[in-house]
């Protein structure tokens, strides 16, 4: 029992000796640092007429080259601006995923085509925004007046920072979209402080040797369009753009009523007294675009009238009245999307829809009996 | 009366040893090539092994061991073993030649399929091809004199 309890504890240091040194070894994402030498050397064991012997072979070494790659992502494809805005902001990051430090520098460019056919934007490009730079976030992810570098300078491998394109936007007409691009090219690190040169592939045709540390492109097509971008080039381009429009929500209600019954007669039915009339408040938003958010309708009840309790129902349509709705003013505690209630004291129905998008109108019925 | 009959056994030994031209008879030496792609007349493309003067994280080469036995007498017991690199990861053997044993501490030597690797919490887990420490050949037979061999492991860069 003793012997195999320290059997195992020796098994498992030794384990544990060697995942450690696995792990210290283990280079991040980026892989292996460029210039990293891997040096390799076999040994054998043998016998020669029962007499024990070893011998190491020669040491075969050879450098990790560099290879370049990075990512560049914009954080949103439109960025809502006004008109005669300044200073209006978009906001990337870039990540550098080659096995060195980098520099990176960026180029920030304004884009014409007609058409709406770059990659994750809406719409034609119709106007220019003017004054256009690009900074490096101080680290705090908010363009400020900190942010004055206009280069990645010394980016670890696998290390991520924010970029910001700062532009003009015009202060007259009726532009809808401005396309811009975010063009970075990798350049050599290692000078802080200092910009770099954009980087060269070494040639491939070159005599290359296995002490010196090539230059590999890796980087992607950055727009998938061969249109701003080549795999392996050592740049990528990435599209956004500046939007002007009418983001107000263009909301109206129609309020109609029908008798549902009068107690006398089957079709045709009068407003007599007793009679039974549902009001419904139908809710449309003009503007395809944009939602309206936690739309709140209120209707004071006509005199002469009592509310028919529990007969509000939200959501749905005029005739088929939506989801049923307690009288209550807490509307948390029925497990309902829409909200409803009656005020007894002021004699006024309530309902609350948490959004109404343009295509689609939203109803809110109850019922009153004629006193 | 024992003691002199190691001695007498063990002296005409280590004479014929010294005397041995040369005194190691295992010649053994490595080289790393790095795999790369070629493209065929036909368009094809195939891999083929090169020099590796362009080598960056995530290629694949092909780390070899060329073994010879230049001496006059048999060489018995003979294990080559091969430490893996920092910053190469085992991939597994070579498309010719005897596959190696592996190994995650440089102790234990099996097949890959029945090595573990405890884990830092407890407990463990099957050893994959990235975890290898280390790999050996064991050879069966004496390895006659003039003749050689050549053994080979495939492995990516980190």
């Amino acid at each position: 029992m003793f012997k195999t309890l320290r059997h195992l504890l020796l098994g498992g240091t030794a384990i544990a000796l060697s995942a450690g040194a696995a792990h210290a070894q283990t280079p991040g994402p980026a892989g292996t640092a460029a210039g990293t030498p891997i040096v390799n050397q076999a040994k054998a064991t043998y016998s020669v007429n029962g007499t024990p012997a070893t011998v190491d072979s020669n040491r075969t070494e050879f450098l990790v080259d560099r290879k370049v790659d990075f990512t560049v992502v914009a954080q949103t494809a439109t960025t809502q601006v006004n008109l005669g805005q300044r200073e209006a902001v978009l906001t990337f990051t870039v990540t550098n995923h080659t096995n060195s430090r980098q520099d990176f520098l960026l180029d920030p460019d304004q884009q014409n085509l007609p058409l709406g056919i770059l990659p994750g934007i809406p719409g034609s490009d119709d106007f220019d925004v003017t004054n256009m730079r690009a900074f490096v976030d101080d680290g705090d992810g908010v363009y400020d007046a900190d942010d004055t570098r206009t280069w990645l300078d010394e980016m670890e491998p696998d290390e991520t920072r924010t970029v910001f394109i700062v532009a003009d936007i015009p202060a007259t007409g009726t532009p809808t979209l401005a396309h811009v691009s975010l063009h970075v090219i990798a350049a050599e690190g290692d000078a802080k402080g200092t910009q770099g040169t954009a980087l060269i592939q070494t040639s491939l045709g070159a005599a290359n040797r296995d002490d010196q540390v090539d230059i590999v492109f890796a980087d992607n097509d950055s727009d998938g369009l061969a249109l701003g971008d080549l795999p392996r080039n050592g740049q990528a381009r990435v599209y956004a753009a500046y939007e002007l429009g009418n983001r107000t929500p263009g909301l109206s209600v129609l309020k109609s009523s029908r008798i549902v019954s009068d107690g006398v007669n089957t079709v045709n039915m009068r407003a007599l007294p007793g009679a039974v009339v549902e009001y419904c408040l139908l809710v449309s938003n003009a503007n395809l675009l944009t939602p309206a958010t936690n739309v709140v309708l209120t209707d004071k009840l006509p005199g002469k009238t009592t509310y028919v309790p529990g007969s509000i129902k939200v959501g749905g349509t005029c005739l088929l009245g939506g989801e049923a709705q307690d009288d209550d003013a807490d509307d948390a505690n029925d497990g309902k999307l829409f909200g409803g209630s009656y005020d007894t004291a002021t004699r006024t129905v309530s309902a609350t829809l948490p959004s109404v998008t343009g295509p689609v109108p939203v109803a809110a019925v109850f019922r009153v009996t004629i006193d | 009366m024992r003691h002199l009959a190691l001695l007498v056994l063990a002296a005409p030994i280590a004479t014929a040893v010294a005397a041995a031209p040369p005194a190691r008879p295992l010649d053994l030496s490595t080289r790393v090539l790095a795999e790369v792609r070629e493209r065929a007349a036909d368009g094809t493309t195939r891999i083929a092994l090169a020099a590796p003067t362009r080598v960056v994280p995530g290629d694949r080469v092909t780390v070899m061991l060329d073994y010879r036995n230049t001496g006059t007498a048999p060489i018995a017991d003979l294990v080559l073993a091969n430490p893996l690199p920092a910053g190469m990861a085992y991939r597994g053997p070579a498309a010719t030649g005897p596959a190696p044993e592996v190994s995650v501490d440089g102790r234990r030597y099996a097949p890959l399929a029945q090595l573990t690797l405890a884990l830092p919490g407890g407990g463990s887990r099957a050893a994959a091809a990235a975890d290898v420490t280390h790999v050996r050949w064991r050879l069966a037979r004496p390895l006659a004199p003039g003749t050689g061999g050549t053994l080979a492991f495939t492995a990516t860069i980190r």
